[in-house]
C-alpha cells in the first residue's frame, strides 16, 4: 500500500525539516513548500492526502491558501491542519470557517498532532456521513 | 484655551429666582457665556443629547429627581461633560459623595460671587479635559501593552517550536538511539521548554484577563471527576518529590456550574504551587465540600504542609506579578501570574478565592464555585405569563461523533452547534441548559421550551435545519433530536412563583435523568465511547 502523502507548508525551513523527519518516521511521504504561492502549486502537482499549513506565510498567507484550496474542484476535499504560532482566540474560528479541519497552536503536542492526522486520513472520513432524516 | 470661546452653560434649576440670579452672575463675568436654563432633569438630559454643553450647573432637588440621584443620572448620561453642583444644602457628606462620583465642584447657592462662579466653571472645564486626556492615554497604553505582549508571545513561539520539535525528535529516538544519560539530559531540556511554553501561555492569559477579554463557558459538571483528573496529572511531580497527594470529596457534592477547562487550570495551578512549596515527605490534600452556611456554592481547597505564608503577604499573593521572595531564591517559579489568573477565573464564575495560613504550619487555598441549580436557571423563563398555560417540553439534541477521537476540532464544533441552538429558541420562553459533563465525545444539549409537544416540532425542525449549516458537522457526527414532555406535579399550579419554579425544575431534572443514564450524566462520559 502506498504511503499517504502530506504537504507541509511553513516558512521556517528548520521546522519543515523537523516535521518531515517525524512524519516520515510515522510512515508518511512528505512534500514541502515555504510560501503561499508554492504551496498551491505543490498541492496541484503532488496531490497530497493532507496538508499541514502555517498561517503567516510570504506570497499569500495561510488564509489565502485555504481559500484557494476550497475554491478548487480537485483540492477542496483535502483535509488541512493549520499549525500556527498565532493566537487561537482570534484565528482558530476563522481558520475552521475557511475550511481547515483542525487548528494547532505552536508548539503543538506531537502525539495529538499525529493522532489528528491519522483520524483525518482514515477512510471513514472521505465519504459523507449519514444524516438523520 | 477655553476662555476665548463662548462657554455653553446648561443650568438645570427649577427655582426661577435662583435661576435668574445665577444667570445674572454669569453674565456679569468677563468671559463670554451662553446660558440655557431648564427646570427639570429630564429636560436637561434631552438638552445634552441635542447639544453637548461646555458645563452643567446642577441643582440637586428638582421636580423629577432628588439628591445624589440627580448627579448620578446626569453623569451616567454624559460622563464626559463637567458637572458643577449648585445646591441649597451646605451638606459636606453629600458634597464628598458628589466629588467621589466625579462631580467637578460643589458650590452652595447664595454666597457665590460672579468671579468665584466664573472661576469654578473654568477650572471644572479644564479638569474634565485633563481627566479625559489621561483616560485616553491610559487606554492607549493598555492597548499598546496588550498588542506588544501578543506580538512578543507570537515571536517567542516560533523559535520555541523549533527547539521543541528537534528535542522531541531526539528524545523519541527518531534520530537514532541515545545513551541513557543523553536521553535524561534531553528530557530535562524538554521539561524546560514546556515550562517556557507555559510561561508564554500565562503571559497572554494574564493580559487577556486584565483587559477583560478572558471568557468562560460554564457547563454542568461533576467536580469530582475534575479533581481526579488534576491529581492524576500532578501525581508524577508529587511522586518525584516524595510528597503525598490525597483527595477528600464530600459524599453530598452536587453538580457545579463551571467551565471545566478553566476549573482544571485553577486546580492544576494550586496543586502545582502546593507541591512546589511542600518539603519531601510532606503532603498535599485536595478537598471539595458542601458548606451548610453557604449552600449555593461548593468549596474546593488545596492544603499543603509547607512553610506557610506570612500574614502580610496573604492579600498580595493573588496580585499580578507577585512573587514570594524566598521562592525566587529557591525555584524557577514562573512569572508570578498563576494565582492572578486563578483569581480572575474564579471571579468570572462569581466565586471567591482566598488563602488561610500560619507560618510554619502550611497553607490552604480555597475557592468557591456555584452549584448547578436548575431552579436558578429556569427562574427568568418561568414567569406568571408562561405559567398560565403550564406546558413544558424538554428537547434533547445529541451530537455523536463518527470517530474516536472525533475529527478536527470537536470542541469548537460543539461550541458552534450550541451557538446555533441558542439562536433557534425564544429568549423569553425557552432556555438552553448549559451542556453536561466535562469530557467524553458525545455532546448533549437540552432545551426547556415553554410550549407543547405539537408546537415544539416547529422548533426542532428549525434546529435541524440550522445545524445542517454548521460547517462539516455532517462529516463529523450524527445528530439525534428527541422531544420529551415534562410531567408537572398536579399541584404545581398552586403556591408562590418560586415554588412553581422549583416544581418545574424538579420535573425537568427528573426528565433529564430518565432520558440519560444517571451515571453517564454525572461523569460526563457517554456510553457510546468504545
Amino acid at each position: 500500500m502506498p504511503r499517504p502523502k502530506i504537504l507541509v507548508v511553513d516558512d521556517d525551513p528548520d521546522l519543515v525539516r523537523a516535521l518531515r523527519l517525524r512524519l516520515r518516521a510515522n510512515n508518511y511521504e512528505v512534500t514541502t513548500a515555504t510560501d503561499g504561492y508554492t504551496a498551491i502549486a505543490a498541492a496541484q502537482k503532488d496531490r497530497p492526502a493532507l496538508i499541514i499549513l502555517d498561517l503567516g506565510l510570504p506570497v499569500g498567507d495561510g488564509f489565502v491558501v485555504l481559500e484557494r484550496l476550497q475554491n478548487s474542484d480537485t483540492l477542496s476535499g483535502v483535509p488541512v491542519i493549520v499549525l500556527s504560532a498565532r493566537d487561537p482566540h482570534s484565528n482558530e474560528e476563522r481558520a475552521l470557517k475557511a475550511g481547515a479541519a483542525a487548528f494547532f497552536q505552536k508548539p503543538a503536542d506531537n502525539d495529538e498532532l499525529m493522532n489528528v492526522i491519522r483520524v483525518s486520513l482514515s477512510p471513514t472520513h472521505s465519504q459523507t456521513a449519514p444524516w438523520p432524516s | 484655551m477655553t476662555d476665548q470661546q463662548t462657554t455653553q452653560v446648561l443650568l438645570i434649576e427649577d427655582n426661577p429666582g435662583d435661576a435668574d440670579l445665577v444667570r445674572l452672575r454669569l453674565i456679569e463675568g468677563r468671559s463670554p457665556v451662553n446660558v440655557n436654563c431648564v427646570g427639570r432633569l429630564s429636560e436637561g438630559l434631552a438638552s445634552i443629547t441635542r447639544e453637548t454643553p461646555s458645563v452643567v450647573l446642577l441643582d440637586l432637588n428638582l421636580p423629577d429627581s432628588h439628591g445624589a440621584e440627580t448627579f448620578r443620572r446626569i453623569m451616567d448620561h454624559a460622563p464626559n461633560v463637567p458637572v458643577v453642583v449648585l445646591s441649597g444644602q451646605d451638606d459636606e457628606a453629600l458634597a464628598m459623595k458628589a466629588v467621589h462620583h466625579g462631580v467637578q465642584d460643589y458650590l452652595v447657592k447664595g454666597n457665590i460671587s460672579s468671579k468665584q462662579l466664573e472661576r469654578a466653571i473654568r477650572y471644572a472645564v479644564e479638569r474634565q479635559a485633563l481627566l479625559r486626556a489621561l483616560e485616553i492615554t491610559q487606554k492607549q497604553q493598555l492597548e499598546f501593552k496588550n498588542r506588544f505582549l501578543s506580538h512578543v508571545s507570537h515571536e517567542l513561539r516560533t523559535p520555541l517550536t523549533c527547539i521543541h520539535q528537534y528535542v522531541s525528535l531526539l528524545v523519541d529516538g527518531l534520530a537514532g538511539p541515545l545513551a541513557p544519560d543523553q536521553s535524561d539530559h534531553l528530557k530535562t531540556v524538554l521539561k524546560s521548554v514546556n515550562q517556557l511554553h507555559a510561561m508564554i501561555r500565562d503571559l497572554l492569559e494574564a493580559t487577556r484577563a486584565e483587559s477583560g477579554k478572558m471568557q468562560i463557558e460554564p457547563r454542568c459538571i461533576a467536580l469530582g471527576e475534575l479533581v481526579q483528573q488534576a491529581v492524576a496529572m500532578l501525581r508524577p511531580t508529587a511522586d518525584e518529590k516524595k510528597v503525598g497527594l490525597e483527595i477528600g470529596l464530600d459524599q453530598r457534592l452536587p453538580l457545579v456550574h463551571a467551565d471545566p477547562d478553566r476549573t482544571l487550570e485553577v486546580l492544576i495551578n494550586l496543586l502545582d504551587n502546593a507541591i512546589k512549596f511542600t518539603p519531601q515527605d510532606g503532603s498535599v490534600m485536595v478537598q471539595a465540600n458542601v458548606v451548610d452556611a453557604d449552600p449555593s456554592y461548593v468549596y474546593v481547597s488545596v492544603s499543603d504542609t509547607g512553610r506557610g505564608i506570612n500574614p502580610e503577604t496573604k492579600t498580595l499573593i493573588f496580585d499580578r506579578l507577585y512573587q514570594d521572595a524566598d521562592a525566587i531564591d529557591n525555584n524557577r517559579s514562573g512569572l508570578g501570574l498563576g494565582l492572578f489568573i486563578c483569581r480572575e477565573i474564579v471571579r468570572l464564575h462569581e466565586g471567591r478565592i482566598w488563602v488561610s495560613s500560619e507560618p510554619g504550619q502550611g497553607s490552604t487555598f480555597t475557592f468557591t464555585l456555584p452549584v448547578y441549580s436548575l431552579a436558578k436557571l429556569l427562574a427568568p423563563v418561568i414567569t406568571h405569563k408562561n405559567l398560565l398555560r403550564p406546558s413544558f417540553v424538554l428537547v434533547r439534541v445529541e451530537l455523536t461523533p463518527l470517530s474516536n477521537p472525533p475529527r478536527g476540532n470537536w470542541k469548537e464544533t460543539c461550541r458552534q452547534c450550541l451557538e446555533t441552538v441558542r439562536r433557534c429558541v425564544y429568549l423569553d420562553k425557552d432556555l438552553v441548559l448549559p451542556p453536561m459533563g466535562t469530557s467524553g465525545a458525545a455532546e448533549t444539549i437540552f432545551i426547556v421550551a415553554s410550549t407543547d409537544l405539537q408546537q415544539s416540532a416547529v422548533m426542532t425542525a428549525r434546529i435541524r435545519e440550522q445545524l445542517e449549516r454548521v460547517a462539516d458537522l455532517k462529516a463529523k457526527s450524527t445528530v439525534t433530536i428527541t422531544t420529551l414532555p415534562i410531567e408537572l406535579p398536579s399541584d404545581s399550579r398552586s403556591g408562590t412563583l418560586e415554588q412553581q419554579v422549583q416544581a418545574v425544575a424538579g420535573s425537568v431534572g427528573q426528565t433529564i435523568l430518565t432520558s440519560m443514564d444517571r451515571k453517564q450524566l454525572l461523569t460526563g462520559k457517554s456510553k457510546e465511547i468504545n
